[in-house]
């Protein structure tokens, strides 16, 4: 039980509270601007919280992450445009909504089914993860390396919509971290002479790059489009939401919420298969399936709370293997490396108090972002229509250089950003998956390093990998994941080619 | 391997292939270590071959949508003018090279007045200096040329 103690030195700290209230607040804004994520603003703000003390660091960030996988809601039910793409689920019934002149009870349903779902994920990941992390420490090598090889295959083919591109990403991000020194036998890899890539290429600059630069690049293309609240007439007597309105929702809100839970643990996933799942298994067992997609209070609620139930878990991995389960999680290592924190099992004995903390700033972080949500979800609304995309993307892009020199103070780093950039840009306008191809750069070298240091206790070289169980048990569980996608995949295409017939 | 096609899969899958071979041969010049191991090559290598197998894949896909080459101008101004910031921050130093790239960034987005684009020339430099060099400490990248912080020192 110790959330407890952590959570009465949080409430006791002003200053702390003060960053988690900033988090929840910046977090909120950046999900509803539509083409900002959660992940760019971190990304963004990662080099500012290197002159942070640790706590404080990661529990803004951490925040701006729960607090931004809510903020695309706002972007979802009153611009028609998801401001996160697992926002997109919310749109379908969330707009229609807004269209009634709803908007407000529908922010209300987004906002409270969020903070359920994001307490459910919370207290999962509180009671989870120290045993989580003991496990982990009874695991070797081998079945390090398994896991992260059924992560590889699970990031690269699950997500987005090409199982091949999905994976050259993955594996490109491998490619990519790999340039530098080998952290074994320091023998230069992929250096090409160049005394700069000798140092390998940096996290943060990548990151900035990839979904900061990026997400320029692709709002240039969108710089004629603008932002609009939906027009229905807002009546607030039908804008109130009462219990026995909500209370259909709440079965939908508990199962979300787990689904949410669950796929936040595993690796890649993420906010929007789960929004997806939790949506489509809603309406499958809705009392009235006709109505969702016309403005079911109930087909808000039940992506909303799977989304942000996804953001405790997928620290799980994180905290107790070093596998980020997802993008925000893959730039809190950033934040973790540079104040010296070892992560994995060991975290838990050499730094509890601090993953505690963090926890108990997540929790005050949701209450806070649901109060702000609550009662000023429709002022976000309007205050982000007032920001003008043509004045605010300029801003971002000269952010973006600073930030990126910020983090080693080598003007490299800002060559290496743009190219990101560039390359973030090309990525997501050929289907490739950029979050496959940062998470495999971060988890690279962690695999090597398991895969070499397995192949060192091995009497019988790759074999080791079939006779340990829980090894081959995680490596089955990969080509499992990629032979599934594949076939489901097919599936869909032979129904559309039917379809078109 | 897909449901729906991805752009340009042939020009894709040739350059996953081409990167695939350049890193292979890359990776093959890895130096063994002192026992004569390939551990260094090993993930290198992986990732290599596998780069060319996903590139064979993707050549054997049908052709998908077309791609909107609208804004590429306006993407490729952008991309210039990222390089070119960087290489004028190098010689010119930060304060000046961001004096230029403000305006320059706000009038590709679509911002045409002449007080604003002013404006954004002499606050962005001003704010991020502040912000960055002064009030965090981190020590400003100087020109090699020419640096606006070796007179405003003077």
């Amino acid at each position: 039980m110790d959330i407890f103690p952590a959570l009465a030195s949080v409430v006791a700290d002003p200053v702390l509270l003060g960053w988690v209230l900033l988090a929840a607040i910046v977090g909120m804004i950046v999900g509803a601007i539509p083409g900002l994520t959660a992940s760019a603003a971190i990304a963004m703000l990662l080099p500012l919280t290197f002159y942070m003390e640790p706590l404080p660091a990661l529990a803004f960030l951490y925040v701006i992450g729960k607090s931004g996988r809510y903020g695309g809601s706002v972007a979802a039910i009153l611009f028609n445009t998801p401001g996160t793409a697992a926002s997109a689920a919310t749109q379908i019934d969330g707009y229609p909504l807004a269209r009634q002149g709803k908007a407000s009870k529908a922010m209300k349903v987004a906002t409270i089914s969020s903070v359920i779902g994001d307490f459910t994920g919370e207290i999962l990941l509180i009671v989870g993860v120290a045993w989580i992390a003991a496990v982990a420490l009874k695991l070797g090598p081998p079945e390090l390396f398994a896991i992260y090889f059924a992560a590889f295959i699970v990031i690269g083919s699950v997500i987005g919509k090409s199982v091949t591109r999905g994976l050259a990403s993955a594996a490109l991000g491998v490619l990519v971290a790999m340039i530098g020194l080998d952290p074994i036998s320091s023998t230069e890899r992929f250096t090409y002479g160049s005394f700069d890539l000798t140092n390998g290429i940096g996290l943060v600059p990548l990151m900035i790059g990839i979904f900061v630069l990026g997400e320029v690049f692709a709002q240039i293309e969108e710089r004629e489009k603008s932002t609009e609240m939906a027009q229905g007439r807002e009546d607030p007597a039908r804008n109130v939401l009462t219990w026995a309105e909500y209370k259909p929702c709440l079965s939908h809100v508990a199962r979300s919420s787990f689904i949410g839970a669950f796929i936040g643990m595993l690796p890649g996933l993420g906010s929007a298969i789960a929004a997806f799942v939790a949506y489509g298994e809603g309406k499958r067992r809705a009392k009235d399936p006709t109505t969702w997609g016309k403005g079911a209070l109930e087909g808000v609620a039940a992506p909303e709370a799977a989304n942000n139930a996804v953001s405790g878990p997928s620290m799980a991995p994180l905290l107790t293997l070093g596998i980020p389960g997802s993008t925000i999680g893959a730039i809190l290592i950033g934040v973790f490396l540079i104040h010296g924190i070892q992560i994995g099992p060991t975290l838990f004995l050499t730094s509890r108090d601090l993953v505690f903390a963090l926890f108990a700033c997540g929790l005050i972080g949701i209450v806070m972002y649901g109060l702000i949500g609550y009662y000023g979800a429709a002022f976000v609304g309007r205050f982000i229509t007032r920001i003008p995309t043509r004045v605010l993307y300029p801003v971002i892009f000269l952010t973006s250089f600073v930030a990126a020199y910020t983090s080693r103070g080598n003007l490299f780093d800002v060559y290496v950003m743009v190219a990101a950039g560039f390359a973030g840009w090309a990525m997501r306008k050929l289907d490739f998956n950029p979050a496959a191809f940062v998470i495999s750069f971060v988890l690279a070298s962690g695999a090597e390093e398991t895969f070499r240091q397995a192949l060192l206790l091995s009497d019988s070289g790759l074999m080791i990998f079939v006779t340990r169980p829980l090894a081959l048990l995680f490596l089955l569980i990969g080509v499992a994941a990629l032979i599934f996608r594949v076939r489901s995949l097919g599936k869909r295409a032979r129904g559309q080619a039917l379809g078109d017939a | 391997m897909t449901s729906e096609s991805s752009p340009a899969p042939r020009v894709v899958g040739l350059a996953l292939i081409l990167i695939g071979i350049g890193a292979t041969i890359t990776s093959l010049g890895i130096s063994l270590d002192q026992y004569g191991r390939w551990g260094a090559r090993l993930f290198p290598l992986a990732g290599s071959l596998a780069l060319i197998v996903l590139g064979m894949l993707e050549l054997r896909r049908s052709e998908g949508p077309r791609l909107d080459r609208k804004h590429w101008p306006a993407v490729a101004g952008l991309l210039f003018l990222s390089m070119a910031y960087v290489w004028a921050i190098s010689v010119v130093g930060y304060l000046i090279a961001t004096a230029l790239a403000a305006p320059l960034a706000l009038w590709i987005f679509g911002v045409r007045s002449v007080i604003g684009l002013s404006a954004a020339a002499v606050l962005c430099p001003g704010v991020y200096h502040l912000v960055f060099f002064e009030l965090l400490g981190v020590f400003p990248p100087l020109g090699r040329w020419f640096d606006l912080l070796d007179v405003i020192a003077r």
